[in-house]
Formats: C-alpha cells, sequence, structure tokens
C-alpha cells in the first residue's frame, strides 16, 4: 500500500496529491457523521447492569433489617484498607456498630462486594456524587444506607459472585452462566 | 572558498554550540512522567540522559503485603493501558508456582479479553502517537479523537462484561471473576466489525500520506542486532526482524489453539513499528472472533468464589510467567513460601526494558524526531516505574 | 461654525473610519475563533463549544474576560524591553494589512494603488514582533521556536509573494480594487490551469505564512509547548492571539480577493453591502478550507518545511509566474 520516498519526483508528487485528497476525505466524512457526545448531565447514557458505581449498605427486603452483620471481612479484604468497622453483639444477630468507607480512596474493585456474606454491602450504578469538600466522602453508615436507597443497585451482590465463580459440584453439570 | 573563512565557520557551527534542553516530567507528549536531557546542537540530539522514577509506587513491596486474593486488581495498575494482560501475568505466576489449574473457558475468555484489550492499548497508542506528530490543535488531534472514540467502543464492552472501564481486577488465581452476561459476545462481534471498518479509514488517512511517511521512515532504526542485544521485546523487536512473539514460542493461555499471523517487518524505523501494530489490531479482532466461536461451557474458575482474604494458598516455590502485553513481555517473577502472600514478587515491565534502547537510537537524530520515537516505542510509565 | 483645515477634517475622518474598521476586525477575529472550534469539533466527532450561551455563542466573550483578568506573570530575568513590547510589535503590522482591503467598490480606508505589495511587505513584519518574543522571554523553547519561525516565515515568503503577483499579472495593476474588479466575468481560480494552480500554490503558501499544520512547527504543542508565546499569558498572549487571527483573516481575505473574485456576486452591483456580504463569505471559504487542511494533517519536520518551500513552492510558484506572464503577453497584442 505505501510506497518509500524519494523514488521520483512526479511519483511523489501524485502520491502525495492522492494522499491529501484521500485525507481530506476522512475528514469530511466525519464531518458530516453524528457526533458522538452525550450531554451530561443533561442526558445521560445507559449503565450496564453490573456497573461498578458506588457503594452502598442494604436493608432487608423482607423484614426491613439492616443486612450487614459486622463480620469484617470485607474489612479485611480491602486492598487499600478503607472499610472500618466495629462490630456490635445482639441476641438472635450482630450488627456493624460503626461502618466507615473512604470513598475518595477506595478503588472500586468489588471485592468488599464479593466477600461479603450477606449481600449487605453492594454497589449503585451510579457515581453521582461530586462534591467540593473531601469530608463528606468519608462515608458513615447513614449515608450509606441512604445512597443505599437513593441510587438505583448494579447486578453483583456477594452470592450471586460467588455463585458465578465456584465450579459446579458435579462435573456433568453444565456451567456457562446466563442472567 | 577561502580557507580562512572556512575554518571560522566550521568551528562556529559545528564545535561548541551545544544546549542542554530538559524535556522534563511534565510535558504534552512525554508519554507520561519522562525526564530525558537532551543535549542538543542546533537541531541534533548529541546526547541523551533518561531520568525515570516519577511514577514509583513500590509495587514489588505491595505484592509482599497483600494476599493473592487482593493483588489482582492491583496488578492492572502497572501497566494501566493495557490492564488485563498485566492481570494475567501475575495470576498465571501464582498459577505456575502453585500448579493450579485454569478451566478451558477461562482460558478462552482470557484470550478474548486480552486480544480486546490488545486492540484498545493499540488505539491509544496511534493516538497519543499522531497527537505528538500532529499538534494538540492539529491533524493529530483528529486521529487522536477517532481513535479515542473507538476505544470507548471497546471499553463499553469491558464495561458490560466486568462494571469498570480502565481498571477490571477480571482475573482471580484459579480463573476469572466474571463470566459473559448475555447477548455480549453479539455485542462484541458488532463492535469488533465497526472497528476492523474504522482501521480502514486510518490507514487511508496515514498510510500514503506523503507527511506522515517523511515523519516516520528512516526515524528511530532500530537494527536486528542492537534489538536483540538490548533486550526490547513487542512491536519494537518484531519491527526489526526478529520473530519473537510469546504467544507462539510458549504459548499460554490455549493460545496454541488459534490461528493467527505474527507480524514481522525488517524496517526497524518507526513506520515498520507501525505496520506491525496495524497488523496487530486486525490479528486481534480475527482471535477475538475465534475465541467467541469456540467458547466452551464450563465454569470460570477452578476455585470457589473468593470468601476470605487468606482464602488462596500457593505452594512453595519459585517460577516466572510471562505474557504478550501490547507494549512487550510483560513478565511477574514469584517466590512463594506456602502462605497467603508471595515472598518476593519481581515485575519484568516490558515498556522498562524498551526504554533501554533510546540512547542507542536518539542520538543524531533531530528534535521532532524525538517525539515520534517516543511514540512509536510507546512507554506506559506505569510499568516502567511501577 | 469654523470650518477645520481639511488636513485636520481628513485626519478625523481616517481616524474614525479606522476605529470603525479595527472594532469589527477585532470582533470578527474572536467569532473566527468560535468558527474555528466548532467546524474542527464537527470534524472529529463532536460538538465545540455549547454550553457558554446558546450553542456557545458568548464562548469567545467568556475566553476574552478571562485573558483580561489573569495575571500577568514575567519570567525575572526575561528582557523587558523587548518582552513587552514584543505583541504590539506583533499585532500592529496584522493589524494593519486591513487598510488596503477594499470591503466593497468604494468601501475600505485606503486603496492605495500598491496595494499588493503594501499587504505582502507589511504583513511580512509580524516576523520582527515573533522574534522578540522568542528572544525576551529567556527561554530555550521559545527561542528555539523563534528561530525555527523565522526560517520557516522567510523561506515561504517567497513563494507567497510570487503567487500573490500572479493575479496582479493578470490584471495588469498593483491596486486592489483594480484586481477585483478585473473578475467581474471569471474569477480567477477558474483560469484553469495557472489560476486554479495558483490558488493551490496561494493555500500552501498561506499555511506556511500562518503556521498552521503541517507546516506550525513553530508551536509545535507537543515538542516547543506554545512556541515563542509560551512565556505569554493574560492581556499579551490576548494581544497575540489577536493578531495571528487577524493575519489568518487578512491572508484569506487577500486570497478571496485576488482569486475568487473578491465582490463579485448576485446583486453586488445594486449595493456595495452585498459585495462586502460576498467577499465576507469568499473569505470564510478560504478560512474554512486552511482550516480543514490544518485538522487533516500530521506536521511535518522543520528541515523538511525548508526543503519543500525551496525545492518544490519557490520553482513551481517561479515558473507560473513566468507562464502567466507569457500567456498575458501573448494575449494582449501591444505587449
Amino acid at each position: 500500500m505505501a510506497r518509500r520516498l524519494g523514488q521520483s519526483f512526479w511519483g511523489d508528487l501524485a502520491d502525495l496529491c492522492g494522499a491529501v485528497a484521500r485525507a481530506m476525505k476522512v475528514t469530511l466524512i466525519n464531518l458530516i457523521r453524528r457526533p458522538v457526545t452525550v450531554h451530561y448531565p443533561d442526558k445521560v447514557r445507559a449503565y450496564p447492569d453490573r456497573y461498578r458505581g458506588l457503594l452502598a449498605l442494604t436493608y432487608d427486603k423482607e423484614t426491613g433489617e439492616e443486612n450487614c452483620i459486622g463480620c469484617r471481612l470485607c474489612e479485611y479484604i480491602c486492598p487499600p484498607q478503607v472499610i472500618k468497622v466495629e462490630m456490635l453483639k445482639a441476641e438472635k444477630r450482630n450488627f456493624a456498630k460503626t461502618f466507615t468507607l473512604e470513598l475518595y480512596a477506595c478503588e472500586f474493585c468489588e471485592l468488599c462486594v464479593q466477600v461479603c456474606p450477606t449481600d449487605a454491602i453492594i454497589m449503585m450504578k451510579s457515581f453521582d456524587m461530586s462534591t467540593a469538600d473531601r469530608r463528606e466522602l468519608l462515608l458513615d453508615k447513614d449515608r450509606l444506607h441512604q445512597i443505599g436507597l437513593k441510587f438505583e443497585p448494579s447486578w453483583a451482590t456477594g452470592n450471586l459472585l460467588r455463585e458465578m465463580q465456584t465450579p459446579p459440584k458435579t462435573p456433568a453439570k453444565a456451567g456457562g452462566h446466563a442472567e | 572558498m577561502d580557507p580562512e573563512a572556512r575554518k571560522v565557520i566550521e568551528l562556529g557551527y559545528g564545535g561548541s554550540e551545544r544546549l542542554t534542553m530538559n524535556m522534563g516530567p511534565q510535558h504534552p507528549s512525554a508519554h507520561g512522567v519522562f525526564r530525558a536531557i537532551l543535549t542538543l546542537e542546533g537541531e541534533t540530539v548529541v546526547g541523551v540522559d533518561a531520568v525515570i522514577g516519577y511514577l514509583h509506587r513500590c509495587h514489588e513491596k505491595l505484592g509482599e503485603s497483600l494476599t493473592y486474593t487482593q493483588y489482582p486488581s492491583i496488578a492492572s495498575k502497572t501497566d494501566y493501558v493495557a490492564a488485563m494482560t498485566s492481570e494475567l501475568a501475575y495470576v498465571s505466576a501464582a498459577e505456575l508456582v502453585g500448579k493450579i489449574e485454569v478451566p478451558k473457558r477461562a482460558q478462552y475468555l482470557r484470550v478474548i479479553v486480552a486480544e480486546l484489550q490488545r486492540v484498545a492499548s493499540h488505539c491509544l497508542w496511534l493516538g497519543t502517537w499522531c497527537l505528538d506528530m500532529g499538534g494538540a490543535l492539529g491533524g493529530g488531534a483528529t486521529v487522536f479523537l477517532y481513535c479515542i472514540r473507538e476505544r470507548e467502543w471497546v471499553l463499553d464492552l469491558f464495561e458490560a462484561l466486568v462494571g469498570a472501564r480502565l481498571l477490571y481486577g477480571f482475573h482471580q488465581v484459579g480463573g476469572t471473576r466474571y463470566d459473559v452476561p448475555a447477548g455480549w459476545a453479539q455485542k462484541c462481534r458488532e463492535t469488533i466489525g465497526l472497528i476492523e471498518k474504522r482501521l480502514d479509514e486510518y490507514e487511508d488517512m496515514l498510510e500514503s500520506n506523503a507527511f506522515f511517511l517523511a515523519r516516520t521512515q528512516g526515524v528511530g532504526t532500530i537494527s536486528r542486532e542492537l534489538a536483540q542485544t538490548v533486550g526490547v521485546s513487542g512491536p519494537l523487536i518484531r519491527g526489526s526482524g526478529v520473530s519473537y512473539d510469546i504467544r507462539r514460542l510458549e504459548p499460554y493461555s490455549s493460545y496454541e489453539e488459534f490461528d493467527f499471523k505474527v507480524p514481522v517487518e525488517t524496517g526497524g524505523d518507526c513506520y515498520a513499528r507501525y505496520r506491525v501494530r496495524m497488523v496487530e489490531f486486525r490479528e486481534s479482532i480475527n482471535i477475538v472472533r475465534q475465541a467467541l466461536d469456540g467458547l466452551p461451557e464450563g465454569p470460570v474458575s477452578s476455585r470457589p468464589g473468593v470468601k476470605s482474604v487468606g482464602q488462596v494458598r500457593v505452594a512453595k516455590g519459585e517460577g516466572y510467567a510471562r505474557v504478550e502485553g501490547p507494549r512487550g513481555e510483560v513478565g511477574c517473577y514469584l517466590v512463594s513460601d506456602g502462605g497467603a502472600k508471595p515472598y518476593r514478587m519481581k515485575w519484568r515491565g516490558a515498556s522498562f526494558s524498551n526504554l533501554s534502547v533510546l540512547p542507542h537510537i536518539l542520538i543524531g537524530c533531530r528534535v521532532a524526531d524525538v517525539v515520534a520515537i517516543m511514540g512509536s516505542v510507546d512507554p506506559v510509565f506505569g510499568e516502567v516505574d511501577r | 461654525m469654523p470650518t477645520l483645515p481639511p488636513l485636520a477634517a481628513e485626519a478625523i475622518y481616517g481616524f474614525v473610519v479606522a476605529f470603525i474598521v479595527l472594532n469589527v476586525i477585532i470582533g470578527m477575529v474572536t467569532y473566527v475563533t468560535l468558527l474555528e472550534r466548532k467546524f474542527a469539533a464537527r470534524m472529529q466527532s463532536r460538538i465545540g463549544p455549547y454550553r457558554v450561551g446558546p450553542h456557545g455563542l458568548l464562548q469567545p466573550i467568556a475566553d476574552a474576560l478571562k485573558l483580561m483578568m489573569k495575571e500577568d506573570v514575567v519570567p525575572r530575568r526575561a528582557d523587558r524591553p523587548v518582552y513587552n513590547l514584543a505583541p504590539i510589535v506583533f499585532l500592529v503590522p496584522c493589524m494593519l494589512i486591513f487598510a488596503t482591503l477594499p470591503f466593497a467598490p468604494g468601501l475600505g480606508i485606503a486603496d492605495l494603488n500598491i496595494g499588493v505589495l503594501f499587504f505582502l511587505a507589511v504583513s511580512a513584519m509580524e516576523i520582527v514582533g515573533l522574534f522578540m518574543g522568542g528572544w525576551g522571554s529567556n527561554n530555550k523553547y521559545a527561542l528555539l521556536s523563534a528561530m525555527r519561525a523565522v526560517n520557516q516565515i522567510i523561506s515561504y515568503d517567497l513563494p507567497f509573494v510570487f503567487v500573490a503577483l500572479i493575479p496582479v499579472v493578470l490584471a495588469g495593476s498593483l491596486r486592489l480594487s483594480d484586481i477585483a474588479a478585473a473578475q467581474a466575468g471569471l474569477p480567477y481560480v477558474f483560469w484553469f490551469p495557472l489560476g486554479t494552480l495558483a490558488f493551490f500554490a496561494y493555500i500552501v503558501a498561506t499555511l506556511a505564512a500562518e503556521n498552521r499544520v503541517p507546516f506550525d512547527i513553530l508551536e509545535a504543542e507537543s515538542e516547543l509547548i506554545a512556541g515563542f508565546r509560551v512565556e505569554y499569558s493574560g492581556m499579551k498572549f490576548a494581544l497575540i492571539q489577536l493578531g495571528e487571527y487577524a493575519h489568518m483573516i487578512g491572508t484569506s481575505y487577500l486570497g478571496a480577493l485576488l482569486f475568487l473574485g473578491a465582490w463579485s456576486g448576485p446583486w453586488a452591483a445594486t449595493s456595495p453591502w452585498w459585495g462586502a456580504l460576498w467577499f465576507t463569505l469568499k473569505a470564510m471559504f478560504v478560512f474554512l478550507l486552511v482550516t480543514w487542511i490544518r485538522w487533516s494533517f500530521v506536521r511535518i519536520r522543520a528541515d523538511q518545511i525548508l526543503a519543500i518551500s525551496w525545492k518544490v513552492l519557490l520553482p513551481a510558484s517561479l515558473l507560473l509566474l513566468m507562464a502567466t506572464a507569457v500567456v498575458v503577453a501573448l494575449r494582449s497584442p501591444s505587449g
């Protein structure tokens, strides 16, 4: 397709004119194409189901109780160590006394979601929490619950992720997760 | 000409007028944080002193303090432009040392994802290279925006698969963390079909363009002997005539089952490396199609899903696993003492070794060529400094 | 009422007209930047400025206000007089070129009978301001860029002049309004092959004289950041930008006049304002053509730019000029 330069003057000149015309044709075609800009924030694009957005704590759907049992598994697995949990022991089940998550340092790697045994911590399909003060991004338990009620949750929860990853017990059973 | 006059002219110009110019860590075309102290004579570079380390984040120490379940998400931050291949190097090393099996479906998924990542990384390479050569307010910016537009489609695919666009955390020791959602395979095929057509547009804009050829042909030639001595890999060595591709030489993750060409050019200059990468684009799309066609059913991991931080333990031993990243050979040498964390982990960054060729090829070229050469070497400083 | 002496009356009249024209030009310059940004954005699959004012129409005003409010940072060891005077020395010739442009028959400041010569000579004086800026900044990048610029603009002024002389030979006069009037039948760009080739050569020479890609080693954002402008901020930077774009528009107007027939068009005979409108539209067409080329190509190296000028463009423009002269001599029996 391409030739080395410097072979012949008229050949080079003809090549140059052809190349110039071709390059300008490409830009002209793109002039007529629709721009790909999405007018954020007036219009937002559709985020996929598995989008890893803000983190949130959830309530149980039937009983309305908090899901978090304060087991601290998310605290131990978090690579940048942004989660800090204190457990509150009670009769039937444990709770989290305090649960702080430093969102400004979070990597959004979804490992905390993966290990949670009760699907308490999940990620949302939105990241819309920009602020001018970094202290507002130090989320405590109340704010995490608020985020959970405000935005749309992603598909991923701990049990679903572990189920997707764990190989089946019987080798004959077909895998290939389809939602 | 009067011999006295000639002596004055030649001494004055060719002798002692040297300018030390700092192509500093903050520079629009330093491709990251890279400092090159250039000694110039007029417009010609006569000396180069490269300074790196501005992005050092102690990855190898982090590898010793984070467990095998935590580190793959961090591994993507070494070569952040090609995060999938970086993670793959680490988990391959852990699987090699621990003799952990990876199911077939996971291997095919890893191949699909690695090749899609190669397409995205080469899109970024082409865009930023043309941006450097053409100026932020010129034709370079046009090609840059087209390439980024195509790259965004690939990142949309990753977003649908994983949830993240740049740093994924897709791999885990024993397989992958995510399986393919419904409809993803179809979307993937459509996207790569569109990208293949757009590649024709780029080649139209650049290929026979005399300006582009004048900037890239004969510039930054790495001879075959130099390439083999210095230790470059990836498109740099394949552009100098040596057919060295780890996917062919030491196939990992089922690469031996795919039919693809390894492009080799003998020119050794920037244009040859450009041709190598353009062919790699199309070959990657080819591999993704083959992998999607042949994707087997089965589990995506050979171990249960991660439930606790110390779940994965790797047997005692040491080993080196390497993958063919878009920039070259990315490797991870792992020494394990049987616990949940590695005893020692060493990254072989492709860009770090590729940068060692710079003092050899930058001497004697012009200032404008420095940018073209840096672009065609395509360093990512996350890999260089770790 | 005492009448003013004729010299003073003429001076005041000239001052007022020049003031009006200058302001119109400055207004046009700011909105031409918006036009270029939107045009370039559409070629790159995006929209340009959009939120400042409806569809970005207030963007140039916001930019101008911002530049006026910025702090004026002067490097400590800069050569003060040279550094401070450079934007003005750069701007004045770029504005002066509009003095000879006749925007319509009878509408213009000073229709000199050596109009083309004045235009070309004055527009080449910007190089002095450019070099002063590069030198006075005490910055190696700026100096390197200024040296490259001197090289390039001097090399390309020669073919520029020769190509601009082709319509002069065809029309037989250096006066700009004569050249425009001579194209009333058919603009010179359609006089195939000489006129068309001359037009393309003019476009190439304009690109180089304007430091536009593919000839913009002067600014080369990715190598020399902003070239000789790198140490300027605030109002001085605004003046330099103004001068550059004014020069750009000036050469577009000249191209429209020399090759596209200036004010000829429907209804041009009825009123001079229609002629001015057509002239402006044609100048914008030349400007957009140059912009289209600018956004399609990568830059070429300094030595290659000079090679193109001396080895290709200069011989080509000389040949075209000689061929035009021969054609004109053969056409007119008096010789």
